[in-house]
């Protein structure tokens, strides 16, 4: 966003639209907006509930992800872990590819793997986490565990993925200052990876800000993503939609309703509230 | 010397529909298999990852009575024991862990993970790779309730039955009668035999299993082998 435009915003009263005669808006994921005020720096991109299936009955595991996709859920995270980089072990590329005959939904692969599992096992994982028609799906890594992580995301790309990396809570946002123009998505974590219910940790707020000043001011079109102790409050959907991101990651914030199609429209209107967009619009 | 362990068949879940577990583990053993074989992989023992702790705790919800045998492909077998133990059954004595003497050994703690799976209620079993030599099980026969004699290399299924392993089973089934001994690895009615005359009495098999067009009728000959040359060892001893 341009100098002239930030100034504009430091006086107030201006409307959206004289905004949007400076910023370039014609993405897919930049919401559908009407209001005066904007809570959230840069133009509010599309809010996302993205149901993570950790806890899931994984007896039962393509059923559960049919029962997220009749919820509205806008894609599913599939949280692999390899009982080394992080100290949990989950699944592997052979249950995603399976619940792909469950549903349609798009899925998305957080890979909390060491670097020996990414670099042997990358190409297969964005190969199981494609679309019903072969659509890229998303693919994390670590850059705690990608030594070359800009060759790594190429990887992703060249695959026919779509790329993004992740940061534990300790690791600054300079480390994925230099490869933000590979990714379309950036995952935050607000917890410590490898186990669901955990509280979110409040200091990653700035580390979303400040990532989120990057991808506005270098016009990039990047999505930002928490996950981690996300729940239907200001504390944490509302704080971290303000400070700019749009994906949110529920495990067990969402599993904790019956009606799981509630859970994402108090997470959606609660994030679309906290970026200063008005509640319904999405 | 005698061998009058059960014959029990085993179906590995690797090559089910992995996304509909419960429903797979009981379609096998409606068609007549025993119990059920899990094989927990870390990307790093073998290069795989395939489920973890997690997912037997919720398998046990749809199977209460079923024997699970965790076969822990994983470099730290001593980091699952208490999460594994969470997937207790019905009754005690329906679940084993079963670790990798190549993940352990080296380290020092084969003694104390033999150990600490007693403390937590389970039976052990401990497991070889085809280069490890038998007398590696053999220091630690005593205290273990099931050995598992690998006949492929861990990681991958659809691997072809390594016969020289039978000689493996020959040796502890000489020194251990009554010890419940497992193959997994290329097991299917092709090569059962070898293994049943062998002294093996729990076959797993993944492919031989959920990949045949008559599952029913490959667990049934699975099975035969294993009762007609487990009671023929009886018969020539």
């Amino acid at each position: 966003m341009n100098s002239l435009v930030k100034s504009i915003i430091v006086l107030g009263g201006v409307s959206l639209q004289s905004v949007n005669a400076f910023t370039s808006i014609s993405r897919s994921n930049v919401a559908d907006i009407s209001t005066t005020s904007l809570n959230v720096y840069g133009t509010p991109r599309k809010v996302q509930i993205i149901p993570s299936v950790l806890p899931a009955d994984f007896g039962k595991l393509g059923a559960d992800c049919k029962r997220l996709e009749e919820a509205g859920c806008d894609r599913v995270q599939f949280d692999v872990m390899d009982g080394n980089f992080v100290p949990n072990v989950t699944f592997g590329p052979e249950t995603i590819r399976w619940c792909r005959k469950y549903t349609n939904m798009p899925f998305e692969t957080q890979l909390m793997v060491s670097e020996k599992c990414t670099d042997a096992m990358l190409e297969e994982f964005v190969e199981v986490s494609k679309g019903p028609n072969g659509e890229p799906g998303v693919v994390i890594v670590h850059v705690e565990a990608c030594t070359h992580l800009h060759r790594a995301l190429g990887r992703i790309r060249a695959a026919g993925g779509s790329p993004s990396v992740a940061l534990n809570p300790h690791t600054p946002a300079e480390m994925i200052e230099n490869v933000l123009d590979l990714v379309d998505h950036v995952l935050v974590m607000t917890v410590n990876p490898g186990f669901g219910g955990q509280a979110y940790i409040p200091t990653m707020t700035e580390k979303i800000k400040k990532i989120r000043k990057w991808i506005v001011d270098r016009d990039l079109d990047v999505d930002i993503e928490v996950d981690g102790g996300i729940k239907a409050t200001q504390e944490t959907i509302g704080e971290c939609a303000a400070a700019g991101a749009n994906c949110f990651i529920a495990g067990s914030g969402l599993f904790a309703y019956d009606d799981l199609s509630e859970g994402v429209k108090e997470l959606t209107d609660m994030a679309l509230e906290a970026q200063g967009v008005a509640v319904g619009a999405k | 010397m005698y061998h009058c362990c059960p014959g029990q068949i085993g179906p590995s879940v690797l090559d089910c529909d992995m996304a509909d577990l419960a429903k797979e583990g009981k379609r096998a053993l409606d068609a007549g298999a025993s119990y059920l074989h899990l094989d927990v992989m870390d990307g790093h023992f073998v290069p795989n990852i395939s489920f973890g702790p997690y997912v037997i705790e919720c398998l046990r919800k749809h199977l209460p009575d079923v024997f699970f045998d965790c076969h822990m492909m994983t470099t730290h077998p001593e980091n699952w024991v208490e999460k594994v133990a969470k997937a207790q059954g019905s009754k005690p004595g329906l679940l084993c862990y079963t670790f990798h003497y190549e993940a352990t050994e080296p380290r020092g703690i084969t003694q104390k993970v033999i150990d600490l799976i007693k403390a937590n209620n389970m039976k052990v079993g401990l497991t070889l790779s085809p280069d490890t030599p038998v007398e590696a099980l053999l220091k630690y026969g005593d205290q273990i309730d099931l050995a598992l004699i690998m006949t492929v290399y861990p990681g991958k299924g659809g691997q072809s039955f390594i016969e020289e392993m039978m000689e493996k089973v020959r040796t502890i089934r000489a020194a251990y009668p009554d010890m419940d001994i497992e193959v997994d690895g290329g097991v299917k009615p092709k090569t059962v035999d070898m293994a049943a005359k062998a002294g093996a009495n729990l076959i797993v098999s993944g492919s031989g299993v959920y990949k045949a067009e008559d599952m029913a009728n490959n667990i049934s000959i699975m099975q035969r082998s294993v009762e007609k040359y487990g009671l023929e060892i009886i018969a020539t001893n």
